[in-house]
């Protein structure tokens, strides 16, 4: 991955036209319905506008290369976790928070590096980033018994591995998959495919959705809109197949399955830690969105299933 | 099976910029971390620019909450005060600002709250308030509250009156409240000027002084602001 490769990558240029496309009609539609047709569409107007950003300085990474995109999922794996930390209230424990954040700074570096004696081809240290958290959960259990405390500390060492497994090592699997000799590729079509999943159950929820898909978990998902989705992800793979042309029947199925069945247990199992602690949204970072969780969830759900599903048929890297 | 208690951060549904302007604000490592960054970046600064002194370090606390209060004729006050205290009570370590001035564009309330860890001071509305998050914080221990009694920087030079408000904070308390006198600083960066001059500054800090005998009424606390103004102006000669 650098610029010149993204410029003379076909796939980096065929999803830089689809996203500006359906952004231009996105916007275009939007603005039919808040000016000419005076409809309440504020709040989707909102969300829309931090699209409008969010998108460039995606792209803007993947343009840039390896290294940007590597540390760019590792700073948002990091504000990730700060935003569970901070509504579950971990953030207090700076020892406890300190440890999962070098252990991110670690997810980044295994990344980054090869192996040192060689015996990996391809970039990236995957030994290493595979055991990390082996590492990190044992500095993690060390904590409480190097300060000689018991009390409440089970529910702090479980907030810590469970934010550092999932918003840092499984989200870091996207910083990993920048080594994959289809980066763009893989990449590119995990981030269209999970959002499109997303915007597919929020459509097809509001246009039929009529029976509760998990109430106690997130009462507005409904069955029709997890189908839709799941329909709508079944087909993305062979309609976006230049992503990866050498995939077969088996591998664009998984795909399919992993991303629109993945996506929303991931948007659910976020939803989950939201309904335990009471809270609406993990942050209001990003305008229209809420938090960084709430617009990654989906992702961290997908991303380290497909990479390991793809590990397992082709040599990645 | 007992419910796991989460105490999720009070600031959880306001942006950045919010969070920022709110007080008590939350802990934050990111911004504990650029807060000490820049405090040894501008103490380097202070030193070299405006070859800070410091006098009379022994007369701070070494525990428990207290008032430094000085002179101000100058954006460097706050910082000079802030560069006598160990790094490790910075976070602690709360000046008063104004809150009409400080707090209101972005980039003077990323200056005010994360760099110089401000106090938003309400001085021309609620006032009552603002006094109330004063004697919170002072309530608790290990808190330093940097005030500038006189309100606003001096446009001449001299130092000018200072409020009752001190007064009204320490009054019939046992706070410990240590008088400081900044001389150079208005020669530095005085009130209108874009950039400081590389003039040098001095620090004086005096001894502790309680007014725990002092009734809690207006008239005692005048006497109070005046004793204390009277005493920076004692550092001054």
């Amino acid at each position: 991955m650098s610029p010149q490769a993204a410029l003379q990558s076909e796939v980096f240029h065929a999803y830089f036209f689809i996203v500006l496309g359906l952004l231009v009609i996105a916007g275009l539609v939007l603005a039919v319905l808040k000016w000419g047709l005076k409809k309440p569409v504020d709040s989707i107007w909102t969300t829309y506008k931090s699209w409008l950003v969010m998108v460039p300085i995606l792209f803007g990474c993947v343009f840039a290369g390896r290294i940007p995109v590597i540390v760019f999922f590792c700073l948002l794996a990091g504000f990730g976790f700060k935003e569970f930390a901070r509504a579950t209230g971990l953030y207090r424990d700076w020892w406890m928070t300190s440890v999962v954040y070098l252990g991110i700074i670690a997810i980044g570096a295994t990344c980054l590096v090869r192996q040192p004696q060689g015996l990996e081809s391809g970039r990236g240290w995957y030994g290493l980033f595979i055991v990390l958290p082996v590492y990190v959960v044992t500095l993690i259990l060390l904590i409480p018994i190097v300060r000689n405390q018991a009390a409440g500390q089970l529910q702090q060492m479980s907030l810590a591995i469970l934010g550092f497994i999932y918003m840092g090592w499984m989200f870091g699997h996207l910083a990993f998959l920048a080594n994959a000799k289809n980066a763009y590729g893989y990449l590119l079509y995990l981030l269209f495919a999970t959002e499109v999943n997303d915007v597919g159950a929020f459509t097809f929820g509001k246009l039929f959705g009529k029976h509760p898909f998990r109430s106690n978990i997130s009462p507005q998902k409904t069955w029709e809109g997890a189908a839709g989705a799941l329909a709508v992800s079944m087909a993305l793979p062979w309609l976006l197949r230049f992503s990866f042309p050498y995939f077969g029947a088996t591998q664009l199925i998984l795909t399919g399955l992993i991303v629109g069945v993945g996506g929303q247990l991931g948007d659910l199992a976020i939803s989950v830690i939201k309904r335990d602690v009471g809270i609406k949204d993990m942050g209001a970072g990003i305008p229209g969105h809420g938090g960084i969780l709430d617009r990654i969830d989906s992702l961290i759900y997908v991303v380290p299933i497909f990479f390991h599903m793809t590990n397992y048929f082709f040599d990645m890297r | 099976m007992t419910s796991w208690n989460y105490e999720p951060a009070a600031d959880l549904d306001q942006s950045l910029v919010e969070r920022l302007r709110r007080f008590p604000r939350e802990p934050d490592m990111t911004i504990y971390g650029l807060r000490s960054f820049a405090a040894l970046v501008l103490r380097g600064w202070l030193r070299l620019f405006h070859r800070l002194e410091i006098e009379g370090l022994e007369h701070l606390p070494k525990e428990g909450s207290f008032v430094m209060v000085a002179n101000h004729s100058s954006h460097l006050d706050a910082l000079c005060l802030l560069a006598a205290l160990p790094l490790q009570k910075l976070h602690r370590a709360f000046p008063a600002a104004a809150k009409d001035y400080f707090f209101v564009s972005v980039p003077r309330l990323a200056m005010a709250a994360v760099v110089v860890n401000a106090l938003p001071f309400a001085r021309r509305t609620h006032i009552r308030q603002s006094m109330e998050i004063c004697r919170q914080l002072l309530a608790n221990p290990g808190n330093i509250l940097i005030l500038f009694p006189e309100g606003t920087r001096t446009g001449t030079g001299q130092i000018g009156e200072f409020k009752p408000g001190i007064g009204l904070l320490v009054a019939g308390t046992n706070i410990p409240v240590i008088p400081c006198y900044l001389n150079g600083a208005y020669q530095a960066w005085p009130k209108g000027k874009r950039l400081p001059r590389p003039r040098p500054v001095r620090l004086h800090i005096g001894r502790p002084r309680t007014y725990a005998n002092c009734p809690a009424d207006r008239e005692a606390s005048e006497q109070v602001s005046r004793d204390l103004r009277q005493a920076v102006l004692d550092l001054a000669a």
